[in-house]
């Protein structure tokens, strides 16, 4: 199939995407998620403005504590480590785990991100990094907690009028230890279940995420973890995702589970 | 039509698109390299690829006016490239190809596992080569060929990094207090789901603050109800799933039952542009509690067409159950005499799905 | 016919492992298939299609001055009508665009015609059609149930075919000491060759012709059904295929998009386009392999097999297709379900079903991949119930080798071939008795398991055989013509075609064998009703055999004529005359064949008084000795591992055993046999067009409907036998479709052994995920 029409631009900055935004069109960044629903005319801008060329949108800035990466850099560009990783090799891992080489790269963190498909990497991975998602508006930037920014199925907490220009993401310590465990029945095919952990010192994040809404942050489990107990994953699934089946919620436990194990594992 | 320059094969093409045009349309149609093969349109199966600025990437999900300026090279301009020719070769010699549909974007995915990665595991090779299907080989020959072609290479050269400026002062946003959402019960088949809500109010006050059908309609976001005649209603109901939005309108019935503080409201309704329809039904009874009243709302929904046809029903049903816990705090609202809340963001932007009601299919 | 002609074996002769010819232009992306090709002046076409699965066709309205066509529009053409011999079959007709109902998502409404195929699409989108909904028919349940409604009022029942078989299964049933029941399920798949169907129309002035330029397997039927339901001679209808990127059975069947597209051209005059894609694929394309198994088996205490009494449902879809009619499904069904085991007592009562769904089609395999998963899983379950291993019961039941050649209780005649020992050497190579003493589980506490299944694969079956089931079209000859050229080298035609199997290429290496000319001087050119003799086509594993077999009776003949000319060239007798080295020898002299070919052509007077005038152009028609088919056979074993928390299935290992009679080329038959088990595999775990209660389908994406790729199809290892058809030229059988018969069966009993131990059983395909951790809850619980 071929998409319906629709009219396209390209943002140079982030003000002349903005305004373009004003006037009612959509977002285009690496367009690998938008591209399919396009050609199948179930989604129909009027009109796309391309705002993964706007000036800013590629920038990479680090502090100690952090790394600001520009929404519209791309999944292979994080894999081949082409960024300086400030998470001890999370990012390369997840990224190389996303759909296949081509649409990696092509496909941007920013997009991926607003996408907001439940069972994709970025928003659980960021929910479990505790990055910050800095959005552009007509009033400025505004941050928004990476665990706030999907607010359910394809759904995310910007306005029509922002855009995703960046994300923060917290610098591990050397001691940090990371598990991120995906289940999936086919190379590069969205995940059944994911479990993700973050332990760093005296912070620790627990992250269910593919659960069909927003990844589901565990802070008990987390607590268990820093205390050095068992956490009790079900009762903290059935709890935070009760709409799951509980056939579902266990798939999510085990992806928890391997996450947690592959703490200790060397690296 | 936009203007596009693109250089294809290392010769520069000046060319007039449509927008909604993808790179393999252009390539294909307008400059007639019909090596780059459809297979999909949908991004997954990889017979498209092409590279574009010395990458693979999909040329059914790339427009052409998004790649203005690009560099293109299709299978036709590998002629002399030596990578791929001792490709081709092992190719042939290990029957990496049967009907040959396959073979170009698996040919421009190879190429470049051969120079980004060099010689690597087996293993390795076939998660590379994931990304493009073969229905004929079973993949023997074409991870043979492959694996063959890159003995002895050695990797590329990491690729340049990407320079990085100082970070000033992080953006902190405030940690998001998690609460645990209402509960639902499960969705049995994943087409119903039941909310009850508490009103600090005695059943007949809530059950007369229920006949007001438009403003009932109001408190579930996206639906409208334009006219009401006796049983019969028209209406409107905007849905968005991301970036798909799709507006059902249509008509319906709705029935309440003062006897038993229970009411129903049925509709069916189409969208134009996918062509899909919904049917829905909302169900509310009033039941006395400690309290008060609880009034128990049950959804239930059938989509068909386009919209209808994914495995994912998961995803519609966390949208409906949105919907639901949205409409049940607007109620609550309501019957509390209060202004609803503001609806969050998204379902501003998302608005939503199903409702105007009864007719039959395509009326 | 038994020898391998003149030529030396090898050296691109029958038997060598020699490259494709088809393989230097699709490396260099010069193919060219349906969506290549460009035509002056071509429109693209775009299909308005059933949103809904049963519905009455209330209105219809195209915008004024739209070029936006309705059946009603369509002059002259008639419906497809497929009838069949078999008594009790009903017949339906099926509109090329709904008349007065649609009865499947997908079926065609309405037919846009535009300058590209996305302004089609938005004009199709234009049509105003209203639908009254009918109560829908989504499974083989729902249509037999009391009461359903019908998708075919006349007929009073939603059944195309209710047939029987009975050899009398009462006495077994009595007696056995052992008996089994199963219910098995297959889910409904589509085929998905990676290029969808896709046709070019066209009209020639110059020949006064319709010309038609499809992806098809079977270019002379589709001749013959274009111009019955276009009303025109066939004498007016050239069709060709142009490259096909796979096929499958897809490929093999008139389609109505065919007949629209062609109507078009027809009529207007001018040239039109129809390329599917993938959505219409997975919607409209959703047409094959859903079986439902309700089976008891009888057997002694030793696990031997002495009665089958099966019941089977053949999820059909809305109509029959044209040629193969809706119940050739059902007769395989039935009619292979027996398998390669010895054993007389039979009974299977077959429903072939009309459902809201596409018109069923035969898939790579036909009914096989399904009564092989149905058969092999029954031997699994008499081995436990009589507590023995699998493989052992398996090779006991197998027809044995001596008792070859046999006929079985369904009366296939099992022409050749060692069954138990193909078993044996793929227990031997997964190395069954070293993980029998070894750990169930490995290191990640995944549960082991090995599974087999043995299948024989009819091939070639012919004049008889496609008579009984009751086909419209039954194949008989083919035909072959080969021709030397002035310059010595060989140019072969046939009506068959190739669709990925290489045909070019074993073709050629068959009249290398029979004529000696260099293979690498051989042109070969299928598929094509003006340039090609009569085939029926590329189906049902017959072309090697088929067009094998027609090219080396035609180049037997060729080569005597050759021999008559080199004798009188060289003085002496065409006795003396052989084929070596790409030339003609006799005795210490020799010739080219450019010599032969220039004297026939160029220079008559050098041609001995009796030459035979007929020349160096030969066509023959071939047809084994046999009508009822040569049956190739093999044995597969796949070893997996089973994660019991995450319900995902590795395979680690899967071999092969085959055996298809005398290789052509050892390295295509591989080809074909990987290829073929690839596709088993998503037949096996992955690939499922589930539909609604609604008979919405629910796959209409690929992130939906899940292809195996290479992470998750295995290393396969293969292993050869050759024992000779006793009936065919060279001893050759088919083997384009085995490879996707057995791995559901392997695969699936693999799984059980795996989890054996918690009570398991798995008895449906696909066994995703969801299925196997739903099992061991269930077994748990």
């Amino acid at each position: 199939m071929k998409p319906a029409a629709f009219d396209y631009a390209r943002a140079a900055t982030i003000p002349e995407a903005l305004a373009a935004l004003r006037d009612g069109a959509r977002p285009l960044a690496g367009g690998q998620s938008l591209g399919p629903m396009l050609n199948l005319r179930l989604a129909r801008p009027g009109k796309l403005v391309d705002i993964k060329r706007a000036e800013g949108m590629r920038a990479v800035a680090l502090s100690a504590t952090s790394a600001r990466l520009g929404a519209a850099l791309t999944h292979a560009e994080i894999e081949d480590g082409r960024i300086e990783d400030v998470t001890r090799g999370l990012l390369p891992h997840v990224a190389r785990g996303i759909a296949y080489r081509a649409v990696r790269n092509r496909g941007t963190l920013g997009g991926s991100l607003c996408h907001a498909d439940p069972a994709a990497d970025w928003v659980t991975t960021m929910a479990g990094l505790g990055a910050t998602m800095i959005a552009r508006g007509p009033a400025g930037e505004r941050a928004i907690a990476a665990e706030a920014f999907m607010l359910g199925a394809f759904t995310h907490a910007l306005a029509e009028d922002e855009m995703l220009a960046a994300v923060e993401i917290p610098r591990l310590s050397p001691a940090a230890r990371w598990g991120y465990a995906k289940i999936n029945r086919k190379t590069g095919e969205f995940a059944m279940a994911i479990g993700m952990a973050v332990l760093d010192g005296p912070l620790a994040r627990v992250v269910a995420g593919a659960v069909e809404g927003p990844p589901a942050l565990l802070p008990r489990a987390a607590a268990a973890l820093l205390a050095g107990e068992t956490p009790d994953l079900d009762a903290e699934l059935a709890e935070r995702l009760p709409h799951l089946p509980p056939p579902e919620r266990k798939l999510r436990a085990v992806a928890l589970r391997r996450a947690l194990a592959m703490l200790s594992e060397a690296r | 039509m936009l203007p596009v320059t693109l250089t294809v094969n290392g010769e520069r093409q000046q060319l007039l698109a449509e927008p909604r045009t993808h790179l393999a349309d252009l390539l294909r149609e307008k400059l007639n390299l019909t090596g780059t093969h459809l297979g999909c349109e949908q991004g997954v199966c990889g017979a498209c690829t092409v590279l574009i600025d010395g990458v693979p990437q999909r040329s059914c999900i790339s427009y052409a006016v998004d790649c203005d300026g690009a560099e293109i090279t299709t299978i036709e301009g590998f002629d002399t490239d030596p990578t791929m020719a001792k490709l081709r070769e092992e190719f042939s010699a290990h029957h990496a190809l049967q009907c040959g549909f396959c073979t170009p974007g698996m040919l421009v995915t190879a190429r470049d596992i051969v120079l980004r990665l060099g010689e690597v595991p087996e293993a390795r090779v076939r998660e590379e080569l994931s990304g493009n299907i073969c229905r004929c080989t079973g993949y023997v020959g074409i991870v043979g060929a492959v694996c063959a072609t890159a003995r002895g290479c050695a990797p590329r050269d990491s690729a340049a990094p990407i320079a990085a400026t100082a970070l000033a002062a992080a953006a902190v946003a405030a940690p998001v207090e998690t609460a645990a959402p209402r509960a639902a019960q499960p969705l049995t088949g994943g087409t119903s789901l039941t909310e009850t809500i508490a009103i600090a109010a005695p059943p007949d006050q809530v059950w007369d603050a229920m006949g007001d059908l438009p403003a009932l309609a109001a408190c579930l976001p996206g639906a409208e109800i334009t006219e009401v005649d006796g049983e019969a209603i028209k209406g409107r109901m905007r849905v968005a799933l991301g970036p798909i939005k799709v507006a059902f309108a249509g008509t319906g019935t709705v029935s309440l039952d003062a006897a038993t503080r229970s009411g129903v409201l049925r509709g069916a309704g189409r969208d134009g542009g996918t062509g899909s329809s919904a049917e829905g039904e909302l169900r509310f009874a009033l039941t006395p509690s400690a309290t008060g009243t609880d009034v128990a709302i049950t959804l239930q929904w059938r989509l068909t067409g386009a919209l209808a046809q994914f495995g994912r029903s998961g995803l519609v049903a966390d949208l409906v159950r949105r919907l639901a816990a949205q409409f049940a705090a607007n109620l609550q609202a309501r019957l509390a005499g209060q202004a609803p809340p503001a609806a969050p963001a998204a379902l501003n932007l998302f608005q939503l799905l199903w409702a105007a009601l009864k007719a039959r299919f395509g009326r | 016919m038994d020898g391998d002609g003149g030529g030396a074996r090898g050296g691109g002769g029958i038997g060598a492992r020699v490259r494709r010819k088809e393989d230097a232009r699709h490396l260099a992306g010069r193919g060219q298939f349906t969506s290549d090709i460009r035509i002056a002046g071509m429109r693209d076409v775009a299909f308005l299609r059933s949103p809904v699965a049963h519905a009455r066709v209330v209105s219809r309205r195209a915008p004024a001055g739209a070029d936006l066509l309705f059946l009603d529009d369509l002059t002259g053409v008639g419906e497809i009508v497929t009838r069949s011999s078999i008594p009790g079959y009903k017949l339906s007709s099926w509109p090329v665009m709904a008349r007065d109902r649609v009865r499947y998502v997908g079926e065609i409404v309405a037919m846009a015609v535009a300058a590209d195929r996305a302004a089609a699409e938005d004009l199709a989108e234009r049509a105003e059609v209203e639908f009254e909904p009918l109560p829908p028919i989504a499974s083989c349940a729902a249509g037999r149930a009391e009461g359903a409604a019908l998708l075919h009022p006349e007929w009073g029942d939603n059944l195309f075919l209710h047939s029987r078989f009975d050899s009398g299964i009462e006495a077994v049933a009595a007696t056995a000491p052992v008996k089994v029941e199963l219910d098995i399920t297959c889910a409904r798949q589509v085929m998905h060759p990676m290029e969808g169907k896709g046709v070019v129309a066209w009209w020639d002035h110059r020949a006064g012709m319709l010309v038609v330029q499809t992806s098809t397997q079977v270019p002379h039927l589709i001749r013959s059904g274009l111009a019955e339901v276009l009303g025109i001679p066939q004498a007016m209808v050239r069709v060709a295929a142009p490259d096909v990127g796979g096929g499958f059975g897809y490929k093999c069947l008139l389609q109505p998009e065919e007949i629209c597209v062609a109507w078009l051209a027809l009529t207007r005059k001018a040239a039109f386009r129809w390329i599917e894609d993938r959505r219409e694929h997975l919607v409209a394309g959703a047409n094959a392999r859903q079986h439902h198994y309700t089976l008891t088996a009888y057997a002694n205490e030793q696990g031997r097999l002495l009665g089958l009494d099966a019941q089977v449902e053949v999820d059909t879809g809305a109509y029959s297709v044209w040629p193969f009619t809706a119940v050739l499904e059902a007769a395989q069904a039935g009619g292979n379900l027996p398998g390669p085991y010895d054993f007389r007592a039979y009974r299977a009562e077959v429903f072939s079903v009309a459902t809201n769904k596409p018109p069923f089609a035969p898939y790579r395999g036909v009914a096989r991949p399904g009564v092989c998963f149905a058969i092999e899983l029954t031997i699994d379950a008499i081995a436990r119930a009589v507590g023995r291993e699998a493989c052992d019961v398996r090779a006991e039941n197998l027809v044995p080798g001596s008792a070859m050649p046999y006929v079985n209780v369904t009366n296939k005649h099992y022409d050749s071939g060692d069954y138990p020992a193909s078993l044996a050497t793929v227990r031997e190579q997964i190395g069954l008795d070293a993980f029998r003493a070894g750990p169930a589980r490995d290191e990640k506490g995944r549960y082991l398991g090995i599974g087999f299944a043995t299948y024989t694969e009819q091939s070639a079956h012919n004049t008889k055989v496609f008579a009984a089931w009751g086909l419209p079209l039954v194949p008989g000859y083919d035909q072959a013509q080969v021709k030397l050229t002035p310059d010595g080298a060989l140019e072969v035609r046939a009506g068959i075609h190739t669709i990925g199997q290489g045909l070019e290429t074993t073709l050629a290496q068959i009249a290398h064998s029979m004529t000696g000319v260099p293979f690498e001087n051989i042109r070969v050119t299928l598929g094509d009703t003006a340039t090609t003799p009569y085939s029926t086509g590329a189906y049902a594993s017959r072309g090697i055999v088929m067009s094998g077999g027609a090219v080396s009776r035609a180049g037997e003949v060729l080569a005597g004529r050759i021999k008559a000319i080199a004798a009188h060239l060289l003085q002496t007798e065409a006795e003396q005359i052989e084929f070596r080295d790409g030339r003609i020898h006799a005795g210490a002299a020799s010739l080219d064949y450019a010599d032969v070919g220039r004297a026939w052509y160029l220079r008559p007077e050098q041609l001995p008084e009796d030459v035979n005038t007929a020349g160096l152009e030969v066509t023959e028609g071939y047809k084994p000795a046999t009508d009822n088919g040569v049956f190739s056979y093999a044995s597969h074993a796949a070893k997996i591992a089973v994660d019991p928390e995450t319900g995902i299935v590795e395979i680690l290992d899967y071999v092969i055993a085959e055996d298809c009679g005398r290789m052509v080329n050892p390295m295509i038959v591989e080809g074909q046999t990987y290829g073929g088990a690839a596709q088993g595999v998503g037949t096996a775990l992955f690939e499922e067009s589930p539909y609604d209660e609604q008979g919405q389908p629910l796959a209409s994406t690929l992130i939906d409907y899940i292809l195996p790729g290479p992470t998750e199809i295995p290393a396969f290892r293969i292993s050869h036998s050759e024992t000779l058809s006793p009936h065919t030229a060279h001893g050759i059988k088919g083997v384009g479709e085995g490879g996707a018969i057995a791995p559901p069966a392997a695969i699936v009993n693999a799984i059980n052994d795996a989890l054996s131990g918690l009570g398991v059983r798995i008895t449906q395909i696909p066994a995703t995920p969801e299925r196997i951790r739903a099992a061991i809850a269930e077994a748990q619980a």
